[in-house]
């Protein structure tokens, strides 16, 4: 009776996993196609894709560099917007912070085809529309919603004496906020980074709104030529992006606390 | 000339009072329990004295100066916590080095410093370790080597020992008195062990419900007790209830002399206390003997405890383990003497 | 040990502070001030090019318009004729959303009841791989699942190979899955189909769906479970009376943050979808930057999504704090 519902428990996780990662595996092993179209099974195995997607072809290499420097400097900037905005909430926990932080999940929060048609007209009036700049930007403030959570469970997570010990020994609030609770919550800021980095490489819908044609990151190139259909140099891009998501939240479950992150125990002390 | 002096000193949370308006004194180079249970008031307290948090009322002084408006990084008083708060993200030489380090001491200095000071806590190998690679007896050291260095004029400890095990706790106690001593520093811990505190304090303050019960040393407040609620809480004893007549108590058909004469009405109903290790087992009836059936026998390993059932009610005696085991055992009659100077009267609480 | 009246909420500001002060330096304020505007004048900005008029070309002027709205409920030309064309497509962006976050829901939640009861580490490794699963971009999923559902290769192919077209065909299945728009006269087919686009859209927020309800089924205390059973309960009844009343508001919070997630969803409904099927997201992009070009009329049709959503949200707030409240 026990062994059957263990092995009924592992039949059904097993399951799910595949389902989840058959499409995966499917792009993956659409790369290899020789030809145009998009096979499964591939035929001709090749790996000139790979060539192409990296080296020779300079719409999908620039796109890529895009997409990185989009990406990087988006949860850099996020970032920064984040650590006062979540320091408001912990330390004063005010009306006024409490609405910083719900004005900033916002664009997060609702359908990002809106905030993306709106950042579209804002940019247009400021002269900006079409620029890298405004592309990072409006990545920073749709994903700024992540590491604000993040931070913040990290400042929760903080033992209340550990800032009483430091006033003791000395400290005024700002000495504190940066020999004790900058440090502490490293762990919790460098996971938001890497949440918001992630999700700003994959995001094309507000990319789409802002980019106009001067530019284009990795993910916006193939929704662009989506009624083109797909080709197998795209399941390239596909399998960068996995690579890259997958080495992340690796990191980030390896130096940080993925189960806490995610909300699992916080009433634990 | 007095080490700290509190003032009317008194702390409100909402509408809740934590603290009463308190007076007190801590004397240079004591060391002061704040002892009470949970909810009296006594961490609300040594907070406030360390500038934690802000008093409602009342007036702080240090060697007679105000410092009630002073934050706590200012007053500097080094403290260690209940849960020691080491920083996680520090060696144990930069936990120690912390105060000097953002007070713009120089490294070489500072690790000196650190290193003198983990001497002095018998850890001087400890230097290089990350506080998780420590039990929970080296973390203690490390905080009071930590909370020392910055050479604090008043040494503040809330429960310092409660997350160490009953063993290691005794001996840290003993270990903390001997330091105090030898720097002569002016210390407060609080604590809710009564053995802790009675082990370690020049004086005790009992507290209860944010009020101060008794202040004395550990003789007057073990023998003395000023209140049921402080000889209840310090130590075992023997509560009776009974009735004043005439100069003597009545407790049901039984007539009991006490030394103590306090201008008690007859009528009143008053509760008699008796240390259990003050009672005594004798041969003969005399002045405030009865006779009382064991009822249970207890081995604490230094001495027995019997539960007894006698005509003014239970009562538990103590004596000490002298030959191995008991000589008396359950089941049987003894005639038990409560001596009339061991005796101390209080009136009875309003049931 | 002190009393702990007095604390209103869950975030305490840490005691020992200084009390809180409510004057700002002036870098603050400017701070507070730009994000705040640049994360709410988008939104005000498509409100007020809603009620805006189009003119000659891809250019529009502002104006106080109700014809944008007019004409998404009834048509440019009422009250001569009436299209419904708009509510419509609402009407599918509904339909979809809600059928793909039900099924996503009550799919993930065995899932993660299974794995919320599983060690620390064997959490973390599912939580690494459903995070790389959810930030995987749509365009990407769309693209696997457009090779396992087309007609050239995939499953199609799978059926016609190992002759489970054939066995369909005799077994009379076939005419079934033909009535239902599963195939064509030759072989079974999925391309458009609401079905591919429901699947899709479900697999697109499915591992998000298993986020979100792991904090709750994690935070069920194991020896609550386990008193459960010793009082008698067998394991499903422990499902059916402990654990399902305990998580029954956050299921149906995740419902409904995954709804308002797929209701913006593109790209799987263009590649899935019938022409005649799409949705109110499609047409927004249509409108502001495809082919129509009348962004005063996208911008319409965004705010009616918006306002969706924020109703559902609210939904979602309101749960939530009932959730607390309860606690």
């Amino acid at each position: 009776m026990k062994i059957l519902k263990a092995g009924l428990q592992t039949l059904m996780m097993a399951s799910a996993a595949t389902m989840v990662a058959l499409p995966i595996i499917v792009v993956c092993a659409a790369a290899l196609n020789g030809g145009r179209s998009m096979l499964f099974p591939p035929q001709d195995p090749t790996l000139a894709r790979f060539g192409e997607f990296f080296l020779t072809e300079p719409v999908w290499k620039n796109a890529l560099m895009h997409s990185i420097f989009i990406a990087f400097a988006s949860a850099a900037v996020a970032v920064l917007i984040a650590w006062p905005v979540a320091w408001w909430l912990w330390r004063y926990n005010s009306r006024w912070s409490k609405t910083m932080a719900t004005i900033t999940s916002m664009p997060f929060a609702l359908p990002p085809i809106v905030f993306g048609v709106g950042l579209g007209f804002m940019w247009a009036f400021a002269d900006l529309l079409g620029t890298i700049f405004a592309g990072i930007v409006s990545h920073a403030l749709l994903l700024v919603a992540l590491p604000v959570a993040t931070i913040s469970i990290g400042l929760q997570s903080i033992d209340k004496s550990h800032i009483d010990a430091a006033h003791t020994m000395g400290a005024t609030e700002a000495v504190t906020l940066r020999t004790v609770i900058l440090p502490l919550t490293l762990p919790y800021t460098v996971s938001g980074f890497f949440f918001t980095l992630i999700l700003s490489f994959n995001e094309f819908i507000v990319m789409f709104f802002v980019s106009a044609s001067a530019y284009s990151t990795v993910t916006l190139q193939i929704f662009n030529s989506l009624r083109n259909g797909f080709t197998p140099t795209m399941a390239v891009g596909a399998i960068t992006f996995i690579a890259a998501s997958i080495l992340v939240f690796g990191l980030i479950a390896r130096f940080g606390d993925l189960p806490g992150l995610m909300g699992a125990d916080q009433a634990r002390r | 000339m007095p080490g700290v002096s509190l003032q009317q000193i008194n702390k409100q949370f909402g509408n809740d009072t934590a603290v009463s308006p308190t007076d007190l004194e801590f004397n240079d180079g004591e060391l002061t329990a704040l002892l009470g249970p949970s909810g009296c008031g006594k961490t609300t307290l040594i907070r406030m004295i360390a500038g934690l948090e802000t008093p409602s009322g009342g007036r702080i002084l240090l060697d007679g100066q105000n410092i009630t408006d002073q934050p706590a990084h200012i007053r500097r008083f080094g403290m260690v916590f209940q849960s020691f708060a080491l920083f996680p993200h520090l060696t144990v030489t930069d936990n120690v080095g912390y105060s000097l380090k953002i007070n713009g001491v120089g490294k070489e200095q500072r690790e000196q410093r650190a290193q003198e000071l983990l001497d002095l806590v018998q850890m001087p190998q400890f230097g290089k370790r990350r506080i998780g690679e420590l039990s929970g007896g080296q973390r203690q050291r490390v905080a009071i080597a930590r909370a020392l260095a910055q050479q604090p004029s008043i040494f503040l400890l809330d429960e310092p020992m409660s997350a160490l095990d009953a063993k290691l706790r005794e001996e840290m106690q003993v270990e903390l008195r001997l330091l105090q001593q030898r720097l002569g520093i002016t210390t407060i811990v609080v604590t809710h062990d009564q053995r802790e505190a009675m082990t370690m304090a020049d004086r005790i303050v009992v507290m209860k419900k944010g009020q101060v019960e008794q202040v004395g040393t550990p003789d007057e407040i073990y023998n003395n007790p000023a209140s049921l609620f402080v000889a209840s809480f310090i130590g075992k004893a023997n509560f009776i209830n009974g009735i004043i007549r005439r100069g003597t108590v009545i407790v049901g058909n039984n007539e009991l002399a006490t030394a103590d004469k306090p201008g008690f009405i007859d009528g009143s109903s008053v509760t008699l206390f008796s240390r259990p290790e003050r009672c005594r087992i004798v041969d003969n009836t005399g002045e405030n003997t009865m006779r009382g059936e064991v009822t249970y026998v207890r081995n604490v390993g230094s001495l027995f405890e019997y539960h007894l059932t006698t005509d003014i009610g239970p009562l538990i005696i103590e004596k000490p383990n002298l030959q191995g085991n008991s000589p008396i055992t359950k089941g049987q009659q003894i005639l038990v003497q409560l001596p009339a100077d061991s005796i101390k009267t209080f009136p009875a609480l309003a049931a | 040990m002190t009393t702990t009246v007095g604390v209103e909420s869950s975030t305490t500001p840490p005691p020992g502070l200084a009390p809180p002060q409510r004057r700002l330096p002036l870098a603050n304020t400017i701070f507070c001030v730009v994000v705040v505007s640049f994360c709410i004048i988008p939104f005000l900005l498509v409100i007020a090019i809603s009620f805006g008029e189009k003119i000659e070309g891809a250019a529009w002027r502002w104006s106080f318009d109700h014809s944008n709205y007019l004409r998404f409920f009834v048509g440019a030309d009422w009250p001569d004729t009436r299209t419904t064309l708009y509510i419509r497509r609402l009407w599918f962006s509904f339909y979809y959303a809600i059928i793909a976050s039900v099924l996503a829901v009550a799919t993930a939640f065995p899932f993660a009841y299974v794995m919320s009861r599983q060690s620390r580490r064997s959490q973390t490794l599912w939580l690494v791989f459903l995070l790389s699963a959810v930030s995987l971009s749509e365009v990407f999923v769309v693209m696997g699942w457009d090779i396992l559902l087309s007609n050239r290769s995939g499953l199609p192919m799978v059926f016609k190979e190992t002759g489970l077209t054939d066995w369909l065909k005799t077994s009379g299945w076939f005419e079934v899955l033909r009535e239902w728009g599963l195939a064509n006269p030759r072989n079974v087919r999925f391309k458009p189909t609401d079905f591919a686009t429901i699947v899709t859209m479900s697999y697109l927020v499915w591992p998000y769906a298993v986020i979100l309800l792991y904090p709750a089924l994690a935070r069920i205390d194991n020896s609550m479970l386990e008193a459960a059973r010793t009082m008698g309960a067998p394991p499903l009844t422990v499902l059916r009376t402990v654990v399902l009343p305990s998580v029954r508001l956050p299921v149906i919070g995740t419902t409904l943050i995954l709804f308002v997630f797929l209701l913006g969803s593109y790209v799987a409904i263009t590649v899935f979808a019938h022409p005649s099927r799409q949705t109110l997201a499609v047409s927004v992009y249509d409108s502001v930057r495809g082919a129509t070009m009348n962004a005063p009329f996208g911008a319409a049709q965004a705010i009616v999504l918006l306002i969706t959503a924020v109703l559902v949200l609210l939904i979602v707030w309101m749960i939530g704090r009932r959730t607390e409240a309860l606690q």
